[in-house]
């Protein structure tokens, strides 16, 4: 009797690192949870790696950002029209490190929005990660090829250059085409 | 011959007038260090007056962009009227400037945070967006330091710990308590006839609005 709730135990330990295993690998479409995912900026760096083949897009954001809580659902929309198209859908936390107000908040968002793609939250110094990063401010949307190299960059950092959710749209049905 | 004295000079003009058409700042895409500050008129402020850029008679005038739903604007709003308090009396002028649409950063909303925030300094509404876009400006909170040539001499943050306030309402440094107060450390080197060091850093908060 003693070996089926250990049984049991083993196979929810194997479950859950094949759920761990897909969400740090990036995208699949097993992955169905909205959870955010703490991050280094090394594995950061792994994940884009490891996105190479598709288009992806990657959208910066903060629960403290406004427009970025705005603009987050028109990201989800992206992800059911285009994820059957060879395009992937991350999306990058940059809320402070520690800060468990502000990512409960965000998981709360998340599962309210129904961001069923990959959601991480960079769990690293905030001015160390936007230098890293090389961000001015939030909400910012990187659009990568699928070589790899970064196709699009859409931010609000120009007064006289600023981007709509079109304008994310846009990029991806242009590298779509190429 | 002919050649070399046709080229080189052709090249030297290129050479001189470049770095001041191509180079904005390494974090602004539209000012650099030098850059003159830009004219504004009759900008309503929350007094119920207006400002002019031409009204401005002190040997330092700090400008800084806000918006009273930021959360990084209401954290270091301490540290802004702090600033405005260590160089009471002195040639300094501090004004705030808001750009954005959204009903709670409009100047009637502006009227109520500058009261509730005790700020010390006038707080100035640009509706049209058009002193912002000459800055550069795309954060809150964000500082242009001008000296009395009205030359840009400093931009970008407050201190090396930019203070956000959270939904439970605690001020949240970043970095730990500042250290490097960067705009009062440019106002007290302009006021003593010296270069600024940095000149530059990177602003951190919410991004302004634009239409």
């Amino acid at each position: 009797m003693k070996r089926i709730p250990r049984l049991i135990f083993a196979l929810c330990l194997l479950a859950s690192g094949s759920i761990w295993a897909e969400n740090t690998d990036g995208q699949s479409a097993a992955n169905t949870s909205s959870e955010l995912q703490p991050i280094s900026f090394a594995q950061w760096d792994g994940i884009l790696e490891r996105q190479l083949g598709n288009i992806t897009v990657v959208d910066f954001w903060a629960a403290w950002c406004s427009p970025c809580i705005e603009r987050f659902p028109h990201m989800v929309e992206m992800h059911h029209k285009y994820k059957d198209r060879g395009v992937r859908f991350i999306s990058l936390n940059l809320d402070e490190q520690g800060d468990k107000e502000s990512i409960d908040w965000a998981n709360d968002f998340l599962g309210r929005v129904k961001a069923v793609f990959p959601n991480y939250h960079m769990d690293e110094n905030m001015t160390e990660a936007f230098e890293r990063l090389n961000l001015l401010g939030l909400p910012a949307v990187r659009i990568y090829a699928t070589d790899g190299t970064e196709a699009h960059r859409l931010s609000g950092d120009n007064p006289y250059q600023q981007f709509t959710e079109k304008d994310v749209e846009n990029a991806v049905q242009d590298l779509l085409i190429q | 011959m002919r050649f070399f004295k046709l080229v080189v000079p052709v090249l030297l003009t290129a050479l001189l007038i470049a770095p001041a058409a191509t180079i904005a700042g390494e974090y602004n895409m539209v000012m650099s260090i030098g850059d003159p500050l830009p004219v504004f008129e009759n900008t309503p402020t929350t007094d119920g007056g207006t400002l002019s850029s031409a009204d401005l008679e002190e040997s330092v005038v700090v400008l800084v962009s806000l918006a009273n739903h930021c959360p990084w604007v209401r954290g270091m709003d301490g540290g802004l009227v702090e600033l405005v308090e260590q160089f009471k009396g002195q040639d300094v002028r501090v004004v705030g400037f808001a750009v954005n649409h959204r009903d709670d950063d409009r100047l009637s909303a502006m009227k109520e945070h500058a009261l509730m925030s005790g700020y010390n300094f006038t707080y100035m509404y640009d509706e049209s967006q058009d002193l912002g876009r000459k800055l550069g400006a795309t954060r809150t909170p964000e500082y242009f330091v001008f000296n009395a040539d009205r030359k840009l001499v400093y931009m970008g943050l407050l201190t090396n710990s930019p203070a956000r306030k959270t939904r439970s309402g605690e001020i949240s440094f970043i970095n730990g308590d500042p250290v490097d107060f960067h705009v009062a450390n440019a106002i007290a080197a302009t006021l003593a006839g010296e270069a600024v060091d940095p000149a530059e850093t990177r602003a951190h908060g919410c991004t302004l609005e634009y239409e």
